[in-house]
């Protein structure tokens, strides 16, 4: 696990799409901060986040993130530090049309059709009016909503404009796609459904940035994670990372010919610091890293052990979740 | 100035959708047949003379003006009140205004959108009474055009003041507010026709500094002036200054200088409203 990137220059990378090119991140923010009145909704928040990548913003609920997306979408302006989107600074007209959203708060006009507000939007971002029909008809499709693409949106559920929501953000084939809660409206086929465009969507090398505070939903797609509370970033990494290596090790194990340098104590196969006990039939061992696992079990074999179950108890991304608010 | 459009088209479409014009053309038919029996009524009268008749066609009409400028003014804070705020409120801006839009675009287009609707209200309106009372009673305003020209005028100084309050406050208390700021300038006007009957000069400064501050009371007696034919009205009740004792006489058309304050004060408005707006974080 690492903290948040510190302010300063925002950092350049080498596109893999043209190797020669520097491009500037998609994401970067340095240092900021959002004062409303006497609340402080950010507090000097930095990060940075890479072209094409899945970047999971974590959080509880009124840690931030929704002032965040508000932030680097353009939609509010920081009371103090700097944001860059994909290389201009946050708000650009211009570099708004590289870009969709998904609201937290996703709402659309009712008195329309979804194919209406679909066209509204290929019109606000100027698209060729050749194109319209099929982006709006590939849009639908994504989102599962060709068939209901002539009912008006005040007939939708939450869900349903829930998608609409999404199918909107993603006209125009974006570079960069704000989610906000994408899912919060979705049921468990919605959910999974959302975690494939989003899949998609890294195929074809859009980056996304997934506010969430599913953390679940965060821990099968999201490439990296930063993790806020109370404005700050206090985490920051791959979900492994923040996660942390594999502390806990079961195994399930019967015949074994002693115990010596496994019970209650180090030995030369286990790890420094790691320590093991063993309850017949189960042996547990703390603090043991996945590339010890494979010495560990050819020893057992060794001593005549006869293993029946390996199961590693890595804590999930929640668990650690909670361990870092409450280390806050 | 596209996106403006597109915004204006899209204002337009709504008001489409969700009735507001079939409302506007059935007011519109009640309203001028209610007018056309009355006025065929009052032409047709075996009780009055024809002078009678002469002098009470202009003043009937000036009264149905008068009720109808405040459907005009009354649908303008209507509109106006909830076309930025609701559209906060509810989360429908967001998606929009992440759009490469500027936000003066977005608030030109809205209000683009609704002073066509409202125009095209008013003219209705005017033409087909205009149009009706002729026919049925011989009566014609002596300047129909100006007459719509100043009800106009008078809705969309509101339109323009409610869509500024319309940045900051919720559609309920924007519009509370527009419709009392639209009574207030009507009766400091009654205020100051007062003031100038018993010659209280300080009503009567009131009034013309409440005229300039909030226009509409000023542009309704232009409205007035140019329905008036009868100079033995105006040689009876009027009292010079453009005002005579009832809200109901106008003996002066507002002067050159007045409607250029009015173009003025409708753009510092709007200047205002677009600042307003860019400063509001959703």
């Amino acid at each position: 696990m690492t903290t948040a990137a510190s302010g300063g220059a925002p950092p350049l990378e080498l596109s893999v799409a043209h190797p020669t090119a520097i491009v500037s991140p998609a994401v970067y923010a340095s240092e900021l901060t959002k004062l409303y009145h006497e609340v402080r909704a950010l507090d000097g928040l930095s990060m940075t986040v890479r072209r094409g990548e899945i970047f999971g913003f974590l959080g509880p609920n009124g840690a931030g993130k929704t002032t965040a997306v508000k932030l680097l979408v353009g939609l509010a302006r920081p009371t103090a530090g700097e944001a860059m989107v994909l290389g201009a600074p946050a708000g650009d007209l211009e570099t708004r049309r590289r870009i969709g959203y998904l609201p937290e708060l996703f709402r659309y006009q009712a008195w329309l059709t979804a194919r209406e507000v679909l066209a509204l939007h290929c019109r606000l971002l100027e698209l060729p009016k050749r194109t319209w029909s099929a982006d709006i008809d590939q849009s639908l499709e994504v989102v599962g909503l060709t068939e209901r693409a002539g009912s008006k949106v005040g007939t939708f559920s939450k869900g349903m404009q829930q998608r609409l929501g999404l199918g909107v953000a993603l006209l125009g084939a974006p570079e960069l796609v704000f989610l906000d809660e994408p899912t919060s409206a979705l049921d468990p086929v919605g959910r999974h459904d959302v975690r494939e465009i989003i899949r998609a969507l890294r195929a074809r090398g859009t980056t996304v940035f997934l506010n969430t505070h599913l953390l679940e939903e965060a821990e099968h797609v999201c490439d990296r994670v930063l993790v806020i509370d109370r404005g700050k970033a206090i985490a920051s990494g791959t979900v492994a990372e923040v996660v942390g290596r594999q502390k806990t090790l079961r195994i399930k194990v019967t015949g074994l010919n002693g115990l010596s340098g496994l019970n209650g104590q180090a030995s030369s196969t286990l790890p420094p610091g790691a320590r093991a006990n063993y309850d017949t039939p189960w042996l547990t061992i703390e603090g043991i890293g996945e590339e010890a696992v494979p010495a560990l079990v050819t020893e057992l074999v060794s001593r005549g052990g006869l293993i029946e179950e390996v199961i590693p108890a890595r804590p999930t991304l929640e668990e650690r979740f909670l361990e870092l608010l409450e280390d806050k | 100035m596209r996106a403006a459009i597109t915004i204006a088209r899209l204002t337009t479409q709504e008001a489409a959708r969700r009735r507001l014009l079939i409302v506007f053309a059935l007011l519109t038919v009640l309203l001028v047949g209610l007018s056309a029996w009355g006025f065929d009524r009052l032409a047709h009268s075996r009780h009055l003379t024809s002078g009678e008749v002469a002098v009470s066609l202009p003043q009937a009409l000036i009264l149905f003006m008068f009720m109808f400028s405040f459907v005009v003014g009354l649908s303008a804070v209507a509109i106006a009140s909830p076309t930025v705020a609701t559209e906060l409120e509810s989360g429908v801006a967001l998606s929009m205004l992440t759009r490469p839009v500027r936000r003066s675009e977005v608030l030109f287009g809205k209000w683009l959108g609704l002073a066509a609707i409202l125009g095209g209200y008013t003219a209705a309106v005017c033409a087909l009474e205009f149009v009706v009372v002729d026919a049925v009673s011989g009566f014609l305003p002596p300047n129909p055009a100006a007459v719509f020209g100043y009800l106009y005028a008078e809705g969309l100084v509101l339109l323009t003041l409610t869509l500024l309050m319309s940045t900051r406050l919720s559609a309920m208390t924007g519009g509370v507010l527009g419709a009392a700021c639209f009574g207030a300038a009507w009766l400091s006007g009654v205020v100051q026709a007062l003031g100038a009957f018993f010659r209280i000069s300080a009503l009567v400064t009131f009034g013309k500094v409440v005229r300039i501050v909030l226009p509409t009371d000023g542009l309704w007696h232009g409205a007035v002036y140019y329905l008036e034919p009868s100079p033995y009205l105006l040689q009876r009740l009027g009292e010079g200054d453009g005002a005579g004792p009832l809200p109901f006489i106008s003996t002066a058309s507002p002067t050159p200088l007045y409607l250029v304050w009015v173009a003025v004060w409708v753009g510092l408005v709007l200047t205002t409203a677009w600042w307003s707006f860019s400063r509001r974080e959703p």
